[in-house]
């Protein structure tokens, strides 16, 4: 399975997101430049945190015109995985990807810390090393974490087991729903607000982010052997 | 050439922090016949076109990037039409 960190400018969590994937998991991934307009070859894609294009306008909003964001749709439309974590969860929804949108925290203040998370659906490519409700901690670093969406559309997440992650015992932005992570209706898309990638290494002091990425290679070795 | 000033605020039903917490720090300066603040942000375009063009191109503008209709919602107004 080969996989491509997009780097956009403003992307700051590029290189964790890589080096989990190349020198925790020795998976096969590359970095591809927010230039590109191609992703052949590639199997999965992932979008790092950062602050994409300084977050003008709004979190995510102008990521969505780069030259690469077609090729990340495209993937997403053949059903191939495609992660967004942070910064990537917001520019996944800013391209429709994804449904609803991320406000700023309710408490008008950035948040970094380890936050107690449910996993509500481990039956997903990203989530098949978790048990179901299991209690995992995980990382936030967000100022714009706050998950929205109308009555009808958190309904929809909630019947077709759309949502993967919430966050559990306090909810630290106001997320509707203690939402901390969703994936669209098909299941290959996830987008989370918490950082897997910060905690893939006992060095780290946290690894319970570690099998959302061997989730992901070992539903590509499934694949490859099938 | 077209002035217009786009605002775009958050829909009535989704909670406003930033109005919120300036609300509170309005009443804390004695004004306690403040009761509600919402805050937004508005844009200062210029355009060549004229007329109905002005509106088809704010539409678009709103509908494509300055709006986010999972929360937002925006009003326009026409600064000066010269």
């Amino acid at each position: 399975m080969r996989i491509a960190v997009v780097v956009f400018p403003g992307s700051n969590c590029d290189v964790d997101l890589y080096e989990a994937l190349h020198s925790v998991c020795h998976a096969d991934v590359e970095y591809v430049s927010h230039y590109q307009k191609s992703l052949d070859g590639f199997d999965a894609v992932m979008l790092p945190g950062g602050f994409s294009y300084g977050d003008y306008l709004r979190a995510g909003a102008i990521a969505r015109f780069t030259n690469i964001m077609p090729a990340i749709i495209a993937m997403a439309d053949a059903g191939k995985p495609v992660f967004g974590t942070c910064n990537g969860f917001q520019i996944l929804t800013e391209a429709g990807l994804l449904p609803g949108a991320l406000k700023p925290n309710d408490s008008q203040q950035f948040i970094c810390k380890n936050v107690p998370l449910e996993v509500v659906n481990s039956e997903t490519v990203f989530t098949n090393q978790y048990q179901k409700h299991e209690r995992i901690s995980l990382p936030i670093a967000h100022a714009d974490g706050s998950y929205y969406a109308d009555e009808q559309t958190l309904n929809r997440l909630e019947r077709n087991n759309q949502i993967v992650f919430r966050y559990a015992e306090e909810n630290p932005n106001g997320s509707l729903h203690n939402i901390a992570g969703i994936t669209n209706e098909r299941g290959n898309v996830l987008g989370m607000m918490p950082h897997p990638e910060r905690a893939v290494e006992l060095l780290l002091g946290n690894t319970d982010g570690l099998r959302l990425f061997e989730s992901l290679l070992e539903n590509g070795r499934v694949k490859a052997e099938a | 050439m077209t002035n217009v000033r786009i605002f775009v605020t958050y829909k009535p039903s989704v909670f406003d922090p930033q109005g919120e917490t300036i609300k509170e720090a309005i009443q804390s300066l004695g004004h306690d016949e403040v009761t509600a603040v919402k805050a937004g942000k508005f844009f200062d375009v210029t355009l060549t076109a004229t007329g109905e063009d002005v509106a088809r191109a704010v539409k678009e503008i709103a509908d494509q990037l300055l709006v986010n209709f999972n929360m937002e919602t925006y009003t326009y107004q026409v600064m000066e039409e010269a």
